[in-house]
């Protein structure tokens, strides 16, 4: 799972309030390349919750380098596009689990994949 | 002309089927193959849906991809058209529904019911967009990986184990939502349909193209008995929970504030589908994988002529709805 999904994420539990984002709790992280595509990264930035992406990279240990606040004139820069580039899209959660914010509930990551089913009284 | 409400046409036909129970009757059965058929589709279900449902596709989805490949949908096969292989017909439906949508470009698309993410990487690389798919297989995310993986796309498209009526994605995410033939297995429409909306950015277009039955006449209030007991068949062994019609869909479309809704009738077009379905089941190679796979396989596999008599009497359709996401929603 990268963080570009990650920030895609909610917790949909009934009744739960703070649902976004989902702290991760990391097993097993892996690096690897993805395509550089600046255009990309311009279009998807403003989807982008940026406080969730940062706390994500924090805790899959890519926060490194990355500002506190964005804008889009960081988006004409090299150096920035690359970095956030690198965490959005190069570092994945192999083994871990989601965790909801507000009941601690856990979704467990296998093979990079998230398992988000609701179970009857969670719907 | 538009049928009753889905509520109205699906609650009437299961009252009708109690009522037939009750009394202690024999069910009508659409054709003699019908009442063969079932004692088998209805020994050793899994009674909770969604089990069902991961569990068919666990079993089945290596032999369909074996036969068949990466996309578990119907082939379009319009009339007129020069011959053509059945995974370029899969090809076609995925072009013409686009098509019909009117997509131009898409940045973040979500396909719903992913299977082993043959749509996905299929407009991820059409429209250089990212993907992701959901699906309530374990083992069908994990092939749709691997497959992903291997075909150079990890980057494009991820894949997640989730519900299609509790989808866990913030709202407005995705500027195209897709549903290939996954609309079938939603219990509950209206939820399904909203979800869909839900998750949709304004402006952006919502694709469902599923089976439904015939659009019911001003007069009825629920398909014939026999009808009733031919979709029964059907349902038991795929792990439908409910049908409906295309003027259903069009009303909760509406009703979840989309707009521009377009629909269209392909039954004629994918007539040829299911022939082929079955004389790809019936070859030495159909046969042993069926064997290998399950029961809950084979089941699939003896309901494929009733889907093929379903359509020839005018029952089952399939259908494209599409419509988009307006910038404002109106109430």
């Amino acid at each position: 799972m990268k963080l570009l999904t990650h920030n895609m994420l909610a917790c949909h539990i009934k009744g739960v309030k703070n649902n976004f984002p989902f702290m991760i709790e990391v097993t097993k992280v892996e690096t690897c390349d993805a395509d550089y595509d600046p255009e990309f990264l311009r279009h998807m930035f403003p989807r982008i919750v940026w406080p969730a992406f940062l706390q994500g990279a924090e805790q899959m240990g890519c926060r490194d380098g990355l500002p506190e606040a964005a804008t889009e004139e960081m988006l004409q820069e090299d150096t920035f596009l690359k970095k956030f580039h690198h965490a959005l899209l190069e570092v994945r959660l192999q083994e871990g689990a989601l965790v909801c914010p507000e009941t601690g509930r856990k979704f467990p990551v296998s093979k990079g994949i998230p398992n988000l089913l609701l179970t009857e009284d969670e719907c | 002309m538009i049928s009753r409400s889905s509520t109205k046409s699906c609650c009437a036909a299961r009252l009708q089927k109690k009522t037939l129970l009750a009394r202690g009757r024999i069910h009508t059965y659409a054709t003699l193959l019908d009442a063969l058929v079932r004692p088998f589709t209805s020994f050793n279900k899994i009674s909770d849906l969604k089990a069902g449902i991961a569990s068919f596709y666990d079993e089945s989805s290596p032999l369909w991809e074996d036969m068949w490949g990466e996309h578990m949908h119907h082939g379009y096969y319009p009339k007129g058209s020069a011959p053509k292989s059945n995974q370029q017909a899969q090809l076609d439906m995925i072009e013409e529904s686009l098509s019909v949508a009117g997509v131009t470009e898409v940045t973040n698309m979500l396909d719903v019911g992913c299977g082993i993410g043959g749509s996905s990487r299929y407009i991820a690389k059409k429209y250089g967009c990212r993907a992701s798919g959901i699906t309530l297989s374990p083992k069908q995310a994990d092939r749709a990986n691997e497959i992903t993986n291997k075909a150079g796309l990890a980057d494009r498209a991820t894949f997640q184990v989730a519900d299609a009526l509790n989808q866990p994605f913030q709202d407005s995410t995705f500027d195209l939502v897709w549903s290939m033939e996954s609309g079938e297995h939603m219990p509950d429409k209206r939820k399904f349909v909203n979800e869909l909306a839900r998750v949709c950015t304004p402006g952006g277009n919502v694709i469902v193209v599923t089976w439904c039955h015939r659009v019911l006449q001003q007069a009825e209030s629920s398909l014939r008995p026999e009808e009733l007991s031919l979709l029964d068949r059907i349902c038991e062994a795929y792990y439908l929970p409910a049908w409906c019609s295309v003027a259903d869909y069009e009303k909760l479309f509406t009703e979840a504030g989309l707009v521009d809704v377009v629909t269209r009738d392909w039954s004629e077009e994918v007539a040829p589908f299911w022939g082929a379905v079955i004389q790809s089941a019936m070859t030495g190679q159909g046969i042993s994988g069926l064997l290998k796979a399950g029961w809950t396989t084979i089941k699939g596999a003896l309901v494929m002529p009733l889907m093929a008599q379903g359509y020839n009497m005018g029952l089952i359709k399939f259908n494209l709805i599409t419509a988009r996401k307006p910038y404002k929603i109106s109430t």
